[in-house]
């Protein structure tokens, strides 16, 4: 955790780091490129809130002068000319970066099975999914490797495969932390998000990256807080709502009875813990609402991938014939997929009907999940049914009924921006499920507050599956 | 048969500001390809829009200017299509909410005036430039993301005069405004003409063509000219015209097919996600719109109350800004604005033509009290503009120039007189010529005084005496 760090025994751990991350590369496959640290030890701030940290990014945080492919072909030899807002404000905080990580192909997946460098294992049951998308990110902080990495989310990529992978992952709200830098998804669903193993050092983390960046307009001018200062596990008379859908919709009986044991505890410190219900129509939309909104966005966002300027280009008698062959070439079968469906969502005579209506049933979702956090302080459920999937489990990229409501709804947070976190609750056979918990937005440090105090329930901090 | 002919015309002019549209990179005209730019401009994954504040406020002057009414959401969209000079496979401009609606610009043609109406003006971000050589394709990546607004006509033209009146009148507001460099042959203002003729009061319209790339405002008249004759033609033989896209070609002076309308193109339009929706500070648009440059019309009625010229020196001087700014500050001495205008339009005009130069760099008092001397007939006009006026470009005052060279005017008659009875008295032979009726010999007489005076004699009271003298040798 970040306490263990000083500048006394900087090289010595980020030597250490490496080659733990190398040894879970190995076992894993959760690195995608490993950066040579010694030019960021040598201009090293003197001080700084991660002074010395090694950490990790998801290889779709571009970084200037290093390899960032988002683990898609078409970007495979992509060096950026540029650093994301978030790679200089971790600099700046003294962090040292010695990978970037696996992930879905541009983060456009739940599995961590699209990569184009193959699927991410689970460090806990390495026949399992570590999730998706930043599933080498969340893989590399449960090894141990590391004790922070950056994600991304735009569905649940931080939250679900820090669930699966037993660590803390926190998606603030939107606006929260600059997106400049982050290679897109969909940009009005897409959010920097990160892990830890702690909340305290999740706390630190967003003072960190938080803040005003001019160069993405949607960041926030709110000023950061001092999360980590103000944290406090009290949570006496905080009002915790039970997501009583996703709790009906649960098959699995220890999962039902760690939550419920949770429950019990948080009532115990003095939460005053209710159910609250929302409309099942709604939450039955949320799936095909996203992947609407994200697809028509991803398509028109990943409209610069033509091989032309940056990228993989092949060849082709003119400038239309690189850009067909070089897409053609580039994307995997499932981003072409969705790529089709985002194209034919913004058809003109379509997309008042799909688009346009799905940004519609996006705002109904918000306005229901509003009034439930209007008299809650925080939203709580189990981020999954179940531990993760095993490998072959293919279904988890398609749309179907079966995970409709417990599998997805923490694309809440998406639709809503407000900040959500998962935290590890409890294992199942020995594999780590994570409970989910979102507040109203900007309200960070309630979400961290409530986090420590379950934290301090679980017994889980520092969890790790720790790579020898 | 008789037509209607129906003109609107679309004008995408590039703001002059000092960075992009969406970027902190330079918008510098003429700088090497591919110096001004970053990773916004070349749709670098993860770069994100910012807008440029100084496009908006510009894009408020024009709007302001010409009548707009301005929606204070400020928001924008992506239009969507894949070409090799759209770096992010998307344009970033104002479909659904452009931000003026509604206005319009008079023009002046053959003394009639006459409202166009304009239907929108939005802001948007330029393209990059491409080079097709034989067998490849470079691209300059400088001109992407330069900011543009698009202004839009309704279809209110009836012929190449008055497109050509309404595109001038557009360009001379602009340059006014400061707001653009307007300069067609350079593409920071281009001119996209829409022309379609209907049988005389038909309510129908017809097929349109739309003329693209014109680059000068004589083109816009020419190819227009030439598109109605070219679709009369057509109908008048009972053929139809068929929709397309078309060039003014120089050279030919014809319009020339581009491209046959293919199906319409779906861009797919939605609204930009990166960029909220900006209310803008009502405080700061009524800012702008109370610091408005002085617009060519005002300036016009200014002209005629303050100095009294007529329209057609006006509407000369007015089309040329740097040369109606320094014909005011030269009014700041010149006490005969109608001689000081001829000055500007001719000689001043002509010696930069000759010499070069730059307006900015004349000495207006000089020129001025140059203007004055002429007037006061203290100089003559050819020495003047000969001797004179080359010094004064040079930054010299004309006094110091009229001292040294000794050419001041004489118009002191009695000085004149005993010059011109000397001549008389030498030239008996030009005067018995003159009595004979050779016209010449007046002309070599007057020369022989000019010559005694050396030059500073004024011509026209010497003309006078030797006229008045040789009468009185011939009534004798």
């Amino acid at each position: 955790m970040f306490k263990d760090y000083n500048l006394e025994n900087v090289k010595a751990k980020v030597s250490e780091a490496l080659v733990k991350a190398k040894k879970s590369n190995e076992l894993y496959n959760d690195v995608v490129t490993f950066v040579d640290p010694s030019e960021q030890l040598a201009t090293m701030p003197k001080s700084g809130k991660m002074l010395g940290i090694p950490i990790a990014l998801k290889d779709n945080v571009c970084t200037k002068g290093i390899k960032t492919t988002a683990c898609s072909n078409i970007l495979n030899d992509y060096v950026p000319i540029y650093d994301a807002t978030i790679v200089k404000k971790l600099k700046d905080a003294g962090a040292i970066t010695i990978c970037k990580t696996n992930m879905d192909e541009l983060a456009m997946g739940g599995t961590n099975l699209t990569s184009n460098i193959g699927a991410c294992l689970n460090p806990w049951d390495t026949s399992r999914m570590s999730g998706g998308s930043s599933g080498g990110s969340a893989a590399i902080v449960a090894s141990g490797a590391v004790d922070f990495a950056i994600g991304s989310d735009t569905g649940d990529s931080v939250r679900k495969p820090a669930s699966y992978c037993g660590v803390v992952g926190v998606k603030p709200t939107y606006g929260r932390i600059s997106r400049y830098g982050i290679i897109p998804y969909s940009s009005s669903l897409d959010h920097v998000g990160y892990f830890t193993r702690s909340i305290y050092d999740a706390s630190v983390a967003l003072e960190v990256l938080a803040g005003r960046d001019d160069l993405d307009m949607t960041s926030s001018n709110r000023e950061v807080e001092a999360y980590s200062d103000n944290l406090n596990s009290d949570i006496r008379g905080k009002k915790i709502a039970i997501f009583k859908n996703v709790y009906d919709g649960l098959t699995n009986e220890q999962t039902k009875e760690i939550f419920g044991k949770l429950l019990a505890n948080l009532k115990a410190k003095g939460a005053i813990v209710e159910e609250v219900s929302f409309d099942e129509q709604l939450l039955k939309a949320i799936l095909p609402t996203y992947y609407l909104i994200a697809n028509c966005e991803a398509t028109a966002n990943h409209s610069n991938l033509d091989g032309i300027r940056f990228g993989v280009r092949k060849d082709g008698k003119d400038v239309e014939e690189i850009m067909i062959n070089s897409r053609t070439a580039g994307f995997g079968s499932l981003i072409r997929k969705r790529f089709v469906i985002g194209s034919y969502g913004l058809f003109v005579e379509n997309q008042e009907k799909l688009f346009r209506q799905a940004q519609r049933v996006r705002r109904l979702i918000v306005e229901e999940v509003k009034r439930c956090l209007d008299n809650y302080d925080c939203l709580i459920a189990p981020a999954s049914n179940d531990i993760a999937p095993k490998l072959d489990d293919h279904g988890r990229d398609e749309l179907s009924n079966e995970y409709l409501i417990v599998e997805n709804h923490m694309i809440i947070g998406n639709f809503t921006g407000y900040p959500s976190m998962t935290l590890p609750m409890g294992l199942i056979d020995g594999c780590p499920i994570g409970v989910n918990i979102t507040c109203r937005a900007f309200d960070e440090q309630t979400m961290f507050n409530i986090g420590a105090s379950i934290e301090e329930i679980t017994g889980l901090k520092d969890l790790k599956k720790e790579v020898a | 048969m008789e037509y209607d002919v129906v003109i609107g015309i679309e004008i995408h002019c590039e703001l002059k500001t000092a960075t992009k549209m969406f970027s902190s990179a330079p918008c510098i005209f003429g700088a090497k390809a591919n110096t001004c730019v970053n990773e916004v401009d070349l749709g670098h994954p993860g770069t994100m829009p910012c807008v440029n504040k100084e496009a908006v406020k510009k894009a408020i002057q024009i709007c302001t200017a010409l009548h707009l009414e301005i929606d204070s959401l400020v928001k924008f969209d992506r239009k969507n299509y894949y070409y090799s000079d759209l770096p992010k496979g998307f344009q970033i401009t104002q479909q659904f909410h452009p931000i003026g609606k509604n206005g319009y610009i008079k023009i002046n043609v053959d003394k009639e005036e006459k409202k166009i109406r304009i239907n929108r003006i939005h802001m948007e971000e330029d393209t990059a430039k491409q080079f097709h050589l034989n067998d490849i394709t470079l691209i300059d990546y400088n001109r992407a993301g330069t900011p543009l607004v698009e202004i839009v006509s309704e279809p209110d033209m009836q012929n190449g005069k008055e497109a050509a009146a309404y595109v001038e009148a557009l360009r001379q507001t602009l340059y006014y405004l400061g707001v653009s460099d307007v300069k067609m042959e350079e593409g920071s203002m281009r001119c996209d003409v829409n022309v379609s003729l209907k049988p005389k009061g038909s309510n129908v319209f017809g097929t349109k063509n739309e003329i693209k790339n014109l680059n000068s405002i004589a083109n816009v008249q020419k190819a227009i000219d030439y598109e109605v004759a070219r679709q009369k033609a057509l109908l008048d033989a009972g053929k139809n015209v068929e929709q397309a896209t078309r060039r003014y070609d120089e050279a030919l002076k014809e319009t020339v097919l581009m491209r046959k309308k293919e199906g319409t193109v779906d861009y797919k339009f939605f609204p930009e996600p990166n960029i909220f929706p900006i209310l803008l500070d009502d405080a700061w648009i009524k800012a702008i719109q109370a610091d408005l440059p002085e617009l060519p019309d005002v300036r016009k009625a200014r002209y005629a109350k303050d100095y009294g010229l007529n329209d057609y020196d006006i509407s000369v001087l007015i089309a040329n800004k740097e040369l109606a700014d320094t014909y005011e500050k030269v009014m700041k001495t010149a006490n005969n604005a109608k001689m000081a205008c001829n000055w500007m339009l001719g000689e001043v005009s002509a010696w930069l033509n000759k010499n070069g130069g730059n307006l900015a760099n004349i000495n207006c008092e000089y020129l001025g009290q140059l203007i004055n001397m002429v007037d006061a007939k203290e100089l003559s006009n050819s020495q003047a503009k000969d001797v004179v006026l080359p010094e004064v470009m040079k930054n010299n005052d004309p006094k110091v120039v009229v001292e040294a060279k000794g050419l001041k005017q004489v118009s002191d008659t009695s000085a004149i007189l005993s010059i011109v009875l000397e001549v008389l008295n030498e030239q008996a032979q030009s005067v018995e010529d003159y009595k004979n009726g050779k016209d010449r010999a007046l002309k070599f007489m007057v020369g022989q005084v000019m010559k005694k005076s050396k030059g500073q004699a004024n011509p026209q009271i010497v003309n006078k005496l030797l006229l008045e003298e040789l009468a009185k040798i011939i009534n004798n």
